[in-house]
């Protein structure tokens, strides 16, 4: 049996600002399995940023407990985990190269080899001859791409990505997800990944988690019956409709 | 089309010099009212080269470096904290605003009262000018952070100095140099006046008792003197605007 790389138990989050309490997550708990690529699921404004953010060390939950690879989440840990997220979040000031740089930058890994290991990247998400542009000289796709190079030069085990093509048109969006699984597909990373759109996690996934809205609850953790490699017929066939349906269920119920 | 438009720019100075030299040449306005423009440019020649001219010159241009080196990094430090404690920007930052409104001329007299017509009372009211549109900018330079990018930058482990360092200084720095280039013209308005209103030295006393003794030659001299150095470091202020907020434009822009 496939390692627990990612192990989540029992998390709630509750937000207490000046007014009445707001609960994001309720008892929260699943697990991924190395090397699988695993969809989060549910209505917009639900917990599943919230989620995403606590997984990375960047928010602290109010009960419950995260364990990466063997080790609980108190914090960042960049050497394990690369996020990206919805809007690029690539800086301005800097260059798609510099950008997909900037998280060995920040960790002083020398020039060469961080030149070196951008490039790749940038070659694999298929931007080689961008490098040198401005992420307001790309278009939406392209700067999801580089965000994506961003989040894999660390060489984390895993990738959690935020509604990462959620701003970008259909035809982009499709395109984007087919080459996102290539990209798995090569480097067998364990990819997170958060999105409302029911087509999008079957398609990508091998078990989606179908999340309630708020306060968000795991409602279902269903394996994705599809053959790899998946190709865009697939959207059309009685297995993924079935599934969708399932998942439509599941949501729509929970609003009660 | 930014050629045409530079052409055209040069072509109206031009035009208004040489409208100048002309209607005074021709005596259409009595040259003891406006002296040509030629005979302007000749007394400034004798000026810079006269060492008690240059003595004066060099009086103002030292208040008002002195005021600049003081105002910036004090004014930038203020900012920053009231941008950053919002607590603390809740309570100053109206007041600030409110506060610009007054014309800070109206408190020269006080500060001759406190400080005496030297150096030093140049200097801080050279301070306080610049310092408010600094502050003002500063806070809003804070505002504009993207926080996601913070975010990103905390995920990829960045340290909280790396976060200043690397997330803050480049995204705040267009709108700061915005605040200095600003900081200075008010700086500038700032020494001139108080010079003017009462010193022994400075290129603000020079001008304003040229204007008393009717000395026109001389006053449109020292004005035209100003004028260009004014515009010149404005420019150049301008320019590291530009380059610094580059990315900012083209964001913001397209």
């Amino acid at each position: 049996m496939a390692r627990h790389v990612i192990e989540v138990r029992g998390l709630t989050k509750t937000y207490s600002p000046h007014r009445a309490p707001v609960r994001a997550l309720d008892r929260v708990s699943f697990t991924v399995d190395e090397g699988q690529f695993v969809t989060l699921v549910g209505p917009s404004g639900g917990g599943k940023s919230t989620l995403l953010l606590i997984l990375a060390g960047l928010v602290e939950s109010t009960t419950g407990e995260v364990w990466v690879d063997g080790e609980q989440v108190r914090g960042p840990v960049p050497e394990k985990i690369g996020i990206v997220f919805q809007d690029a979040t690539l800086l301005p000031w800097k260059t798609a190269l510099a950008n997909v740089e900037f998280p060995l930058d920040l960790r002083h890994v020398p020039r060469g080899v961080r030149r070196e290991r951008a490039l790749a990247l940038l070659e694999m998400v298929g931007l080689q001859d961008f490098a040198d542009r401005y992420p307001h000289e790309l278009s939406g796709g392209m700067r999801q791409r580089v965000a994506i190079a961003r989040g894999l030069v660390q060489d984390p085990r895993i990738v959690l990505m935020d509604e990462p093509f959620g701003a970008l048109d259909e035809q982009t969006r499709t395109k984007m997800g087919q080459e996102l699984l290539r990209i798995w597909e090569k480097t067998r990373k364990t990819i997170f990944f958060i999105t409302h759109s029911l087509t999008e996690a079957i398609y990508l996934s091998d078990v989606v988690l179908v999340m309630s809205p708020r306060p968000g609850r795991i409602l279902d953790v269903m394996p994705v019956d599809l053959p790899r490699p998946r190709r865009f017929e697939m959207m059309g066939s009685e297995a993924f409709g079935q599934a969708r349906n399932r998942i439509w269920k599941l949501i729509t119920e929970g609003e009660g | 089309m930014q050629r045409t438009a530079l052409a055209g720019q040069l072509l109206f100075v031009g035009a208004v010099l040489a409208g100048w030299e002309a209607v005074s040449q021709w005596r259409w306005v009595d040259p003891s009212l406006l002296p040509p423009f030629s005979a302007v440019i000749q007394i400034l020649w004798v000026f810079l080269r006269d060492g008690a001219f240059l003595a004066d010159l060099q009086v103002t241009g030292v208040e008002v470096l002195t005021a600049f080196v003081i105002a910036a990094p004090l004014a930038i430090s203020t900012g920053f904290l009231l941008g950053e404690k919002l607590h603390w920007g809740e309570v100053v930052n109206p007041v600030i605003h409110v506060v610009l409104a007054v014309p800070q001329s109206i408190f020269l007299p006080i500060f001759i009262l406190a400080f005496g017509i030297g150096f030093l009372e140049k200097v801080i009211f050279g301070i306080t000018h610049a310092y408010f549109v600094i502050v003002v900018n500063t806070v809003a330079a804070v505002r504009a952070i993207p926080a996601p990018l913070v975010v990103a930058a905390r995920s990829f482990g960045a340290t909280p100095v790396q976060i200043y360092t690397r997330i803050y200084l480049p995204a705040m720095l267009p709108l700061v140099v915005t605040g200095l280039r600003l900081g200075m013209i008010f700086n500038i308005i700032g020494v001139l006046l108080a010079e003017m209103y009462a010193s022994r030295h400075g290129i603000g006393r020079l001008i304003f008792s040229w204007g008393e003794a009717f000395q026109i030659r001389e006053l449109l001299a020292g004005i035209l003197l100003v004028s260009v150095a004014t515009i010149a470091l404005n420019e150049v202020m301008r320019l590291w605007e530009a380059r610094v907020g580059r990315w900012r434009s083209a964001t913001l822009g397209s």
